[in-house]
């Protein structure tokens, strides 16, 4: 964690309330310099009016908002060191795209003979030389993106505020434009604030990630600590594909120990601190950290969890092969096999053993 | 028929215009086509016209005397046109920037004046302005505020006002269209890329209302010019336009000829006018930011 004076953007208790809707809750952040850092959340999460915030365009209605240790209190959004790369572009329409890759720095009165120079710069960058007298209208979506960026990167900011800037885009042009982004941003150094509701997304490109949900940052870390060691139901809901299982917690301390409604005793690596013994409680186990087993064999001991059950549904996938499993008297478990294991393919309605190591396994309260 | 009308769809097309295209040529080609023909006749001195071809009539049109007239028609237009935009803008940018429902009701209250006639509308303001009896000066006076009554009825003054007074919704509506549409998050960039509130104007908000600038201008101009109501009322018969030369030249004078002489010249005049504008204006709006 850097100090405060090494923060790029940090957000301290600041809360956003529309009327009588808190659309910002308390929350408080550290981004540190030159880090891409994802707001992850639902739409209502609150994640674009936090980097509206940080932008200037909302006004915190308590908190603090520091860009780089200065507090900047009511500064509009122009007197910020940040700029801003907008969902839907915001583009000038009557403006080729060079003039509007120009914009900021002509605004700031910087020398026509530099303007120019930057100006083929950032085309340079963004792969967009030769384009400059199209107007934004006779660009594709990809393209119109990458003016966007190019706008907001040839001011220098300190930190550029994202806010969906791939949303508009179809999947394999997104796709392609993340790694761009994330290149892009490896190049210059800024620190990128970016806002997507799309797990994927944001766990292809961030250092790090903060996940929100009903205006609250429930969780912040690498995409491997939030997909791996997600702390609240939310979090391993949100991100990625988790089975949960419905449980009554035995034991709290390390090793945390379940028991599934037909009595099956299970252990989990981690219970959420909150819980209680003899509640009722969720495991959530990652598709890919389950294995299936022909009865009788498999990993057995203290460090692995078994639960029989019979294959309901078989999927081929290429990479690897879907089953979904019916667990006598609980639910359906969906796990993930890479194809061309020893144990050859499962048949549909065969008995088998699902297993999983004690370390994939956390419990946590159930949401509703 | 029917199977006849499949076959040639150019046909069905004809067929559906056949009505506004013949009320075109009735109304609007038949007429104007008379004027011009009229336009190059002598008069006769019972209101007539004698089929004698002469250019006499367009010699008389510049005439100093009816020059003038002409002249100083064109400068009312324009002050029409640029006191309309001038207070038309700031109002159809505040109606725009509304949430919805307070911007249809404005909407419908710029309409209100409409379900009165525009002649009745101009007597009002006849006895809001003249100069002894109107109650601008008979209040003003009564207050102590002047001594003598102030040049309000008669003039330049009052005939522009009661114009744009008049226009003024015929600009608001089409800039309010054209604001209407600006996408907010635009004016957020601009702001974001260090733009004051003065240059987000100029540079982005100016030029993409321009087509309804230019629409608005337009149609308040052209009536403007060929007003005739408002000047014959305001004007106190001291002042006139061209529209009420060539309203006395028909009506009055009874010389056919040299009113639509007039007329000719007036749209000629017109013509120009809109052809200018729109292609200046037009490259600006495409120009529009450096530059």
């Amino acid at each position: 964690m850097p100090d405060a004076s090494s923060a790029a953007v940090e957000l301290r208790d600041v809360v956003k309330r529309f009327g009588d809707v808190v659309a910002v809750d308390h929350v408080s952040l550290r981004i540190a310099p030159g880090e891409f850092f994802a707001l992850l959340g639902p739409s209502g999460s609150g994640k674009t009016t936090t980097l509206r915030m940080i932008g200037g365009f909302e006004l915190p209605t308590e908190g603090e908002v520091l860009i780089e240790g200065e507090p900047q209190g009511y500064k509009p959004p122009y007197q910020r060191p940040v700029n801003t790369v907008f969902q839907n572009y915001a583009l000038f329409p009557h403006m080729t795209v060079a003039q509007n890759i120009a914009f900021g720095l002509e605004m700031r009165g910087v020398p026509k003979e530099e303007i120019r120079r930057r100006v083929s710069e950032m085309l340079d960058l963004v792969r967009l030389s030769g384009y400059e007298r199209r107007r934004p209208h006779q660009l594709s979506g990809g393209e119109q993106q990458r003016v966007a960026l190019a706008r907001a990167l040839i001011n220098r900011p300190k930190v550029l505020l994202l806010d969906e800037p791939l949303g508009a885009l179809d999947l394999k042009l997104r796709k392609a434009m993340q790694l761009e982004l994330k290149a892009i941003q490896e190049q210059v150094g800024i620190t990128f604030i970016y806002v997507t509701h799309d797990q994927e997304e944001a766990i292809t490109m961030a250092n790090r990630i903060a996940v929100m949900n009903k205006g609250k940052v429930l969780q912040v870390g690498t995409p491997q600590e939030v997909y791996e060691q997600p702390q609240t139901f939310f979090v391993a809901d949100f991100i990625g594909d988790t089975n949960f299982l419905p449980v009554q917690v035995m034991q709290v301390t390390a090793p945390v120990e379940v028991m599934t409604e037909s009595g099956t005793r299970l252990t989990a690596s981690w219970a959420e601190p909150t819980l209680r013994t003899g509640v009722k409680a969720v495991m959530a186990v990652r598709p890919e950290r389950m294995h299936l087993y022909r009865p009788g064999s498999g990993p057995e001991g203290p460090e692995w969890n078994r639960i029989e059950g019979i294959i309901r549904q078989v999927i081929y996938k290429g990479l690897d092969i879907r089953y979904e499993v019916f667990v006598a008297g609980e639910c359906s478990l969906h796990v993930r096999m890479p194809v061309g294991r020893s144990e050859g393919t499962f048949q549909r309605g065969e008995h088998v053993i699902v297993a999983w190591p004690r370390a994939a396994a956390r419990v946590f309260r159930s949401e509703s | 028929m029917n199977e006849l009308l499949q076959r040639k769809p150019g046909l069905r097309a004809w067929l559906l215009l056949a009505p506004s295209f013949l009320w075109l040529l009735i109304f609007f080609i038949i007429p104007l086509g008379i004027i011009v023909v009229y336009s190059f006749l002598e008069r006769d001195l019972y209101g007539g016209v004698v089929w004698k071809w002469t250019l006499e009539n367009y010699r008389r049109v510049f005439d100093p005397l009816y020059f003038k007239t002409f002249l100083y028609s064109l400068w009312i237009a324009f002050l029409t046109a640029f006191f309309s935009l001038l207070f038309g803008y700031p109002l159809a940018y505040y109606i725009a920037t509304r949430p919805e429902k307070t911007r249809n009701a404005l909407v419908l209250a710029l309409m209100i004046p409409f379900w009165t006639n525009f002649l009745v509308r101009t007597y009002a303001w006849l006895t809001l302005l003249r100069t002894n009896t109107g109650l601008i000066n008979v209040w003003l006076q009564e207050w102590g505020i002047i001594d003598h009554p102030l040049p309000l009825f008669g003039n330049t003054f009052a005939i522009t006002l009661g114009l744009v007074y008049g226009w003024m919704p015929d600009m608001i509506l089409p800039i309010y269209a054209a604001l209407e549409q600006l996408d907010r998050s635009l004016l957020e960039a601009a702001e974001d890329l260090y733009a004051s509130g003065w240059q987000v104007f100029r540079r982005v908000i100016w030029p993409l209302s321009l087509p309804g600038v230019i629409a608005g201008t337009m149609l308040v101009f052209i009536p403007s010019l060929g007003a005739f109501v408002t000047p014959a009322i305001l004007g106190g018969g001291k002042r006139l336009m061209i529209g009420n030369v060539i309203t006395n030249q028909f009506l009055g004078a009874h010389d056919w000829p040299f009113g639509s002489a007039l007329s000719v010249l007036m749209m000629a005049v017109m013509l120009l006018a809109t052809l200018i504008y729109f292609r200046t204006g037009g490259e600006e709006a495409r120009r529009g930011g450096l530059g």
